[in-house]
C-alpha cells in the first residue's frame, strides 16, 4: 500500500517522466494533466482526512535519513494553492507546451513545490527545494540563458544560505524533523527566559534568522533579492508561468511561516516585540512594504506584458510578507487569504497573457491593441483578474486586501499602513496600463484576424476565474479553513461575512447592492434614445478627419509624467549592483587567471614549494 | 424588505437633488468670485435631463456602454454604505477601507469607457487619473490609517457614534492633521483646481470625458452628483462629527434635523474646495505627485504617528 502523500507528491514527477519518454503528441499532454490532477483529488480527499484527525504523517527511511512527511491544516493550504494553481497552468501549456522537455520539468517543479510544502524535515525540505529550484531553472534555460543564469546564481546563493542555517541547526540540536526542532529552540527560549544558559547564542539566532531570510526571500521575490524574478518569469512558457509565479513562489512564503513554526518562539525570546509584531518580524514586514512599492513602480514602468506582471507579481507577495512579518493572529491568518487569492488571481493573469501570446505572437505593449472585441471570452476572464488585483470588491482580492489593511492598521504600524494604501493604487495604476494597451483602442490591422482562446486554456481560465468570484462573495469559506489553522475563531462571522469585531465586510450583501446599484444604472440606460455604434476612427480629433494612419492610442511611455517623477529613484538599481559585483569578481578572477593560475608548471611549482614551507614554519 | 427599498430609494433621491444642488453650487460661487451672474442653481439639472433625452446617441462597443452603468452602479453601492443621519441602511457594514476603496472604483467605469472609445485624449486623461489617484493615495492612506488608529475601529458608523461623546474629529490634534491632509486630498478627488490635471479643459479637451455625449454624458452627470454627495459626506462623517440629533420626539423630526446639520457641514467642505479651486491655477501631474507626496503626506503621516502612540 502507498502512502497517499507520496501519491500527492510523486504522482506529477512520474508522470512528467512518462510523458517525456513517451514523447506522442496528444498521450503526453493526456499523461501530464493526469499527472496534476491526482494530487488535487487526493488533496480534496485528504480534508476528509483531516477533519476527524489532525495530521497524516507518513515516514521512509532511506540512505541513513529518515524522512518525515506531515499534512496537517496549514501546508494542507498550501498543497491546495499548488494542485489548483498547478493543474490550471497544466492544463494551459497543453495548448502552449511546445515539446516533452517542458512538460518534464514543469511537472518535476509541481513534485518539488508539493514536497516542500509536505515535508516534515529539513532534509527532506531542503532536498526538494533544489528539485524545485533546478526543474524551473532548466523551464528558464530553454528560453533564455542569461536569464535562467541570473535566476541560478541568486537561487544557489539562497540555496547555501540554506544549507549553512540547516547545519548549524543540526549541530546544536542533532536533528532535523521540525517536531524536535521546535521542542529544543522551544526549551531553549524557556532556558532563556529563567536566567539560565542557552544553547544558541544570540549572535548564532541573528546568523541562522538571517540565512532563513536570504534563502526564503530570493524564492519569494523579497526587495532587494528580487532582480531574477522578472527576467524568469517573462522569459518561459507563459503557461507555466502562472504556476512559477502562482505557487513556486509560495514556497518562499511558507519558507517564511517555517521560521515562525520552527524559530518563533525563540526569535521571540531573544529579540521582543515591537508593538505587536515581533521584532525580526518587522524586518520581515519593512521588507515586504518595500517589495510592495518598488514592484509595483517598475511594474507600472515595463513596456512589455509579461515584465508587467512579473513585477506586479512581486508586488504581491510583498503585501504577503507585510502580513506574515506582523504576525499576529490575525495578520497571517491574512496574509495566507492573499497567497491563495495571489495564486488564483496571477495564476489567471499569466494564463491570459499566455493566450495573448499564444494567438498574436507578440508580448510588447507597442504591437497591440484593441483586442477585446477580438477575444471576448480571454476578455471577460481578464475583467475578473483586473477587478481582483485591484481589490475592488466583491472579488477575492478585496477580501484578502481588506482582512490585511484591518489587521495592519489594527495593530497600530502607521508606516506599513501607508505603504498598504500606495500599494493599492500602484496596482489600478499599472493594471490600467494593461487594459488600455492590450483590449481597448485601435488596433493594428495585422491582429484582424486574431482568434479567442483555444479550449484547454479557456477551461484553465474559467476554474480559476471561478474561484475568484466565488471565494470574493463566499469570504468565510477560506476564513474558516484559516481558522482550523489557530483552532480558534480569529475571523469571525459567516460563509458570506467577516467579522473582526472591530470591522466587518459581507461579500454577499455587496454583491447584492452592487446588482441594485447596476440595474438603476440601466434603467436610466435603457429609457434614454438607442444608441448606434460607430468605428474608433469616428472620434473627437480637435476637428481633424481621423483615419486609421493615425496612431490613436498612446503605446509607448505610457507612464511617461511618473518616470519622470521619480527620475531620481530609478537610478538605484539593485539589479546593477550585482551585476556590477558579478563583474568585480569576475575581474578578480581574470586578474587571477593572468598571475597566479597562468598555466605555468613551473609557477604551479613554486606555490606547492612555499606552502610546504609554510607547513614546515609552522611545525606540522 | 420593502422599508428597505423605500429607505434605499428616498436616499438616493436626495443624494442626487442635492448633489445636483452642490454642482449648481459650485458655478454660482465661482461665477460670483469672477464677477459674474452665473447660471440658476438647477442649471445642472436641465442639462442633464437635456443629456438624456438626446435622439443620437453613439457607442464605441459594449465596454463603452458598460463602464459607464458600472460607474453609476458603484456610486450609488458607495452612498449605501455611507451613514447619512439616522437613515441609512447598510452603516453597519461602513467600513472605512470598504468605502475608501467604493468611493475609488467609479472611476475604473469611467476609465474602461473612455479609453474603449480609442480616443487619444481620453487615453491621456486616463494616464492623468490614474497618476493623480498614485499621487494621493499616501496621503489618503496615512490619513484613514490615524483615524482607524486613534478610534480602533473600522466601522464609520462606531466613529460617528463616538465624536458625540469626544467630541469632533478635528479637535484632536493627530486627526486634525489627518483632515488636513484628506481636505487636500479631495480637492483633486472632486477634480477642482489645482489638480483638475486629468480632466484639464481646454488642455485635454475634458481627458476621459471627450467622448461621452448623449444619455451616456446624462449618466456620468448623475454618477458625478451622486459622487459629490458621498465624499463630501463622508468626509463630514468622519471628521466633522456627522450628525445625530435626539433633540425633537418624532423621530422624523431628528432625521431631518439630522440631515440639515449634516447638509451646513456637507457645503462648508464644498465651499473650502471651491474657495481653492478658483484662486489656484493648474499644476502638472508632476508637480502634483511631488505636492501630494511631500506636504499632505508629511502632515497625514505625523497624524498616523501621533495617533498610533
Amino acid at each position: 500500500m502507498i502512502n497517499e502523500l507520496m501519491i500527492i507528491i510523486f504522482a506529477p514527477l512520474l508522470a512528467g517522466v512518462l510523458a517525456w519518454l513517451l514523447d506522442i503528441k496528444g498521450i503526453r499532454e493526456a499523461i501530464g494533466v493526469i499527472g496534476a490532477a491526482i494530487p488535487l483529488a487526493y488533496l480534496i480527499q485528504a480534508y476528509q482526512t483531516l477533519s476527524t484527525q489532525p495530521s497524516i504523517q507518513y515516514s521512509i527511511a532511506l540512505a541513513g535519513f529518515k524522512f518525515e512527511f506531515l499534512l496537517y491544516q496549514i501546508n494542507w493550504i498550501f498543497a491546495m494553492i499548488a494542485g489548483v494553481v498547478g493543474f490550471a497552468a497544466v492544463l494551459g501549456m497543453v495548448s502552449t507546451a511546445k515539446d516533452s522537455y517542458e512538460w518534464l520539468f514543469a511537472l518535476i517543479s509541481l513534485t518539488g513545490v508539493l514536497g516542500v510544502f509536505l515535508a516534515d524535515d529539513l532534509a527532506g525540505f531542503f532536498i526538494f527545494w533544489e528539485v524545485m529550484t533546478f526543474a524551473s531553472f532548466m523551464m528558464v534555460l530553454k528560453y533564455n540563458r542569461k536569464a535562467s543564469l541570473k535566476y541560478f546564481l541568486l537561487s544557489v546563493f539562497g540555496a547555501y544560505a540554506m544549507l549553512i542555517a540547516i547545519g548549524i541547526i543540526y549541530a546544536k540540536v542533532g536533528a532535523l524533523d521540525f517536531a524536535t526542532i521546535q521542542q529544543v529552540l522551544y526549551q531553549d527560549a524557556m532556558r532563556g527566559a529563567f536566567g539560565t544558559d542557552t544553547l544558541f547564542s544570540r549572535n548564532e539566532m541573528i546568523l541562522v534568522f538571517g540565512l532563513f531570510l536570504i534563502a526564503f526571500g530570493v524564492k519569494a521575490g523579497m526587495f532587494p533579492l528580487h532582480v531574477w524574478a522578472p527576467d524568469a518569469y517573462s522569459e518561459t512558457n507563459q503557461s507555466y508561468t502562472a504556476m512559477f509565479s502562482g505557487v513556486l513562489s509560495k514556497a518562499g512564503v511558507y519558507g517564511m511561516l517555517v521560521i515562525y513554526i520552527l524559530l518563533g518562539t525563540r526569535l521571540m525570546y531573544e529579540f521582543g516585540k515591537f508593538g505587536a509584531a515581533p521584532k525580526f518580524g518587522y524586518i520581515i514586514a519593512l521588507l515586504g512594504g518595500l517589495t510592495i512599492i518598488v514592484g509595483g513602480l517598475l511594474a507600472a514602468l515595463q513596456e512589455d506584458i509579461r515584465k508587467l506582471f512579473a513585477y506586479s507579481s512581486i508586488s504581491q507577495i510583498g503585501y504577503i510578507l507585510v502580513g506574515i512579518g506582523v504576525g499576529t493572529a490575525l495578520s497571517i491568518e491574512a496574509a495566507i487569504y492573499h497567497a491563495v487569492s495571489h495564486a488564483l488571481f496571477k495564476g489567471l493573469f499569466f494564463l491570459i497573457v499566455a493566450t495573448i501570446i499564444y494567438r498574436t505572437g507578440k508580448t510588447e505593449f507597442k504591437d497591440m491593441g484593441g483586442l477585446a472585441e477580438k477575444m471576448p471570452i480571454t476578455f471577460a476572464m481578464a475583467f475578473v483578474a483586473i477587478l481582483s488585483l485591484a481589490g475592488i470588491p466583491p472579488l477575492v482580492g478585496f477580501a484578502s486586501k481588506w482582512l490585511l489593511f484591518e489587521a495592519v492598521i489594527h495593530e497600530n504600524m502607521p508606516i506599513l499602513g501607508g505603504m498598504i494604501f500606495f500599494g493599492s493604487a500602484i496596482g489600478f495604476v499599472y493594471l490600467i496600463r494593461f487594459t488600455y494597451a492590450v483590449w481597448f483602442g485601435q488596433r493594428p490591422t495585422d491582429l484582424d484576424d486574431t482568434k479567442d482562446a483555444p479550449l484547454p486554456l479557456a477551461i484553465a481560465m474559467g476554474i480559476l476565474a471561478l474561484l475568484n468570484v466565488v471565494f470574493g462573495i463566499a469570504p468565510g469559506l477560506v476564513a474558516k479553513e484559516l481558522n482550523k489553522i489557530f483552532g480558534k475563531e480569529v475571523i469571525g462571522g459567516t460563509i458570506y461575512e467577516l467579522n473582526l469585531g472591530f470591522g466587518r465586510y459581507n461579500g454577499l450583501l455587496i454583491t447584492i447592492w452592487l446588482v441594485v446599484g447596476l440595474v438603476i444604472a440601466a434603467i436610466i440606460y435603457f429609457l434614454g434614445a438607442k444608441v448606434r455604434k460607430v468605428p474608433v476612427t469616428d472620434t473627437y480629433q480637435a476637428g481633424n478627419p481621423v483615419t486609421m494612419e493615425y496612431n490613436l492610442t498612446i503605446r509607448r511611455n505610457f507612464f511617461l509624467p511618473l518616470k519622470e517623477t521619480l527620475a531620481f529613484w530609478l537610478r538605484i538599481s539593485f539589479d546593477r549592483l550585482y551585476q556590477d559585483i558579478g563583474k568585480w569578481i569576475e575581474d578578480l578572477a581574470e586578474t587571477m587567471r593572468h598571475y597566479i593560475y597562468n598555466g605555468s608548471v613551473q609557477a604551479y611549482a613554486w606555490y606547492l614549494a612555499i606552502v610546504l614551507l609554510i607547513l614546515a614554519l609552522w611545525g606540522v | 424588505m420593502l422599508m428597505i427599498a423605500v429607505k434605499a430609494f428616498l436616499i438616493l433621491l436626495y443624494a442626487t437633488f442635492m448633489g445636483f444642488m452642490f454642482m449648481g453650487i459650485i458655478r454660482i460661487v465661482t461665477a460670483r468670485i469672477h464677477r459674474r451672474v452665473g447660471p440658476p442653481i438647477y442649471q445642472p439639472i436641465l442639462d442633464t435631463i437635456k443629456l438624456l433625452s438626446k435622439k443620437s446617441n453613439i457607442t464605441h462597443g459594449l465596454i463603452y456602454d458598460f463602464g459607464v452603468i458600472y460607474a453609476l452602479g458603484a456610486t450609488i453601492l458607495a452612498l449605501m454604505f455611507i451613514p447619512l443621519g439616522g437613515v441609512s441602511i447598510l452603516r453597519a457594514y461602513g467600513d472605512l477601507i470598504l468605502i475608501t476603496f467604493l468611493l475609488e472604483i467609479p472611476m475604473l467605469g469611467i476609465m474602461f469607457a473612455a479609453m474603449s472609445s480609442g480616443n487619444p485624449w481620453a487615453g491621456l486623461g486616463a494616464q492623468r487619473a490614474l497618476l493623480t489617484l498614485l499621487a494621493i493615495q499616501v496621503p489618503l492612506g496615512f490619513a484613514i490609517v490615524a483615524l482607524a488608529e486613534f478610534y480602533g475601529t473600522f466601522s464609520t458608523y462606531e466613529i460617528v457614534m463616538a465624536q458625540q461623546t469626544v467630541g469632533w474629529s478635528i479637535t484632536h490634534l493627530p486627526l486634525l492633521l489627518a483632515a488636513i491632509a484628506y481636505d487636500i486630498v479631495l480637492q483633486a478627488m472632486f477634480g477642482k483646481e489645482p489638480f483638475d490635471i486629468m480632466i484639464a479643459p481646454g488642455e485635454i479637451s475634458l481627458g476621459p470625458m471627450v467622448e461621452f455625449g448623449g444619455k451616456h454624458m446624462g449618466i456620468l452627470q448623475i454618477q458625478h452628483a451622486i459622487a459629490l454627495f458621498a465624499e463630501t459626506l463622508f468626509f463630514s462623517n468622519i471628521f466633522l462629527g456627522g450628525a445625530v440629533v435626539t433633540a425633537f420626539a418624532s423621530p422624523i423630526l431628528n432625521t431631518i434635523a439630522s440631515l440639515a446639520v449634516l447638509l451646513i457641514k456637507q457645503l462648508a467642505v464644498l465651499m473650502i474646495a471651491i474657495f481653492i479651486g478658483v484662486i489656484f491655477p493648474r499644476f502638472t501631474i508632476d508637480q502634483a505627485a511631488r505636492f501630494y507626496w511631500k506636504w499632505p503626506t508629511i502632515i497625514a503621516a505625523a497624524g498616523a504617528i501621533l495617533a498610533a502612540l
